[in-house]
């Protein structure tokens, strides 16, 4: 597995190719100082609790991934077979920083985590994704998270 | 993802995305993202390395504080060093020279032997897990004596039955079968502290195993079959790209 340099050249010039979405707004949401933050992570790793069904590559949906979830519970399930899955069998952190998340918390770094998380299938279309994304806010400001911080894969 | 971030911002919540391509953070013009020189699937660079994880994940979250918006967008300076490989790395299974059934070898036969490699990979992912508390298998939620039987009946080119998970088709069903029988073999491979590269453990895994040959000769057959999802699932999510032989 390897960074984007290191990919075959077809491969490489897929994912940079990539069709993004470009939009004519700017948003900038300003806010107190970190540690007066309730952060939540937002992942594209289609993670999913244990036993429930896998995300499914064109299903415009989330999961949610309660910060009480044993790291255990938290199974990847993304469609691609072409990144490296060896850290996250070693380590979830190195994908969903669930823990360092709790210590920044507990440091006083940010002001707290959020109850629950979410994980999307980072491969669909974010086109597609205005809805998905309304249902997700709305979830996290009952939450009353102040901050996400996103997590790729 | 740095969409998404797009998206939550528009909604009202602030957002800092860590990202792994920078052309796509780029192209979405990402309000506040950070950049990292890491390997795909490892946005926070290092697994079992708390403190070069925090700095990531601290790195990303003080963008937070930052004026200047509505785009910034930084690179982390500092590489990943478990991506080079450990030279003294060996896996903690052994198993012997693989000696995978033929081209032409019967369903049966390839069961066979991939029963019999699991059998000698079981006991150290057993003790694995049980050292790390914690598995990686289990997307597929079927037993592991299930899937030699389910892998083998795609050999034809076709579902030779009923999918044994109700909410998928059969062919997705093996999909995570598939995924789990990689997790297992590598999980079991990496003995609890080692720090192996990715490349060496899928070395391994692709080049040393009857499970791998097993999982190329599903794909295959896939591709003969004139059920457009068997193809496509067969042949696009069952082996990397750059495992292709």
């Amino acid at each position: 597995m390897a960074r984007l340099e290191d990919l075959t050249p077809a491969m490489r010039q897929r994912l940079t190719e990539l069709d993004c979405p470009k939009y004519d707004t700017s948003p900038f949401v300003t806010g107190e100082p970190l540690a007066g933050r309730r952060v939540a992570i937002v992942t594209s790793a289609a993670l999913t609790p244990r036993g429930e069904r896998p995300m499914l590559p064109g299903e415009n949906v989330f999961r949610e991934l309660p910060t009480s979830l044993a790291v255990g519970d938290a199974l990847m399930t993304h469609v691609s077979v072409n990144y490296d899955r060896t850290g996250f069998q070693r380590d979830i952190n190195v994908a969903y920083p669930i823990d360092r998340l709790r210590e920044l918390a507990a440091d006083g770094v940010i002001g707290s985590v959020a109850d629950r998380h979410y994980a999307v299938m980072g491969s669909n279309d974010p086109q597609a994704w205005g809805e998905l994304a309304d249902r997700m806010v709305g979830r996290l400001k009952d939450d009353r998270v102040d901050a996400v911080v996103l997590s790729p894969v | 993802m740095s969409a998404l971030g797009h998206l939550i911002e528009q909604r009202g919540i602030a957002t800092t995305a860590i990202g792994l391509i920078r052309p796509h953070m780029e192209k979405t013009c990402v309000p506040r993202g950070l950049w990292v020189p890491f390997e795909l699937g490892r946005p926070l660079g290092e697994p079992e390395n708390a403190d070069f994880q925090r700095r990531v994940l601290l790195t990303a979250l003080r963008l937070l504080e930052r004026p200047g918006g509505p785009v910034i967008l930084d690179d982390y300076p500092e590489e990943a060093p478990g991506r080079l490989p450990d030279a003294g790395w060996t896996p903690a299974v052994t198993l012997p020279p693989v000696e995978a059934p033929a081209d032409d070898a019967s369903a049966w036969d390839w069961a066979r032997a991939l029963e019999a490699e699991l059998a000698m990979v079981l006991p150290t992912w057993d003790r694995a897990q049980a050292a790390r508390g914690r598995t990686t298998v289990g997307v597929g939620r079927l037993p592991v004596t299930t899937w030699a039987s389910l892998l083998c009946s795609f050999l034809g080119g076709h579902a030779a039955g009923p999918s044994p998970v109700p909410d998928l088709r059969a062919i997705q069903a093996a999909r995570y079968v598939v995924d789990d029988l990689k997790a297992l073999y590598t999980e079991a491979a990496v003995a609890p502290g080692a720090a192996p590269s990715s490349q060496q453990v899928l070395d391994w895994f692709w080049d040393h195993t009857v499970a791998a040959r097993l999982i190329r000769a599903v794909r295959k057959a896939c591709l003969t079959s004139t059920d457009k999802v068997l193809t496509i699932v067969g042949g696009n999510q069952l082996v990397p790209s750059a495992r292709v032989t």
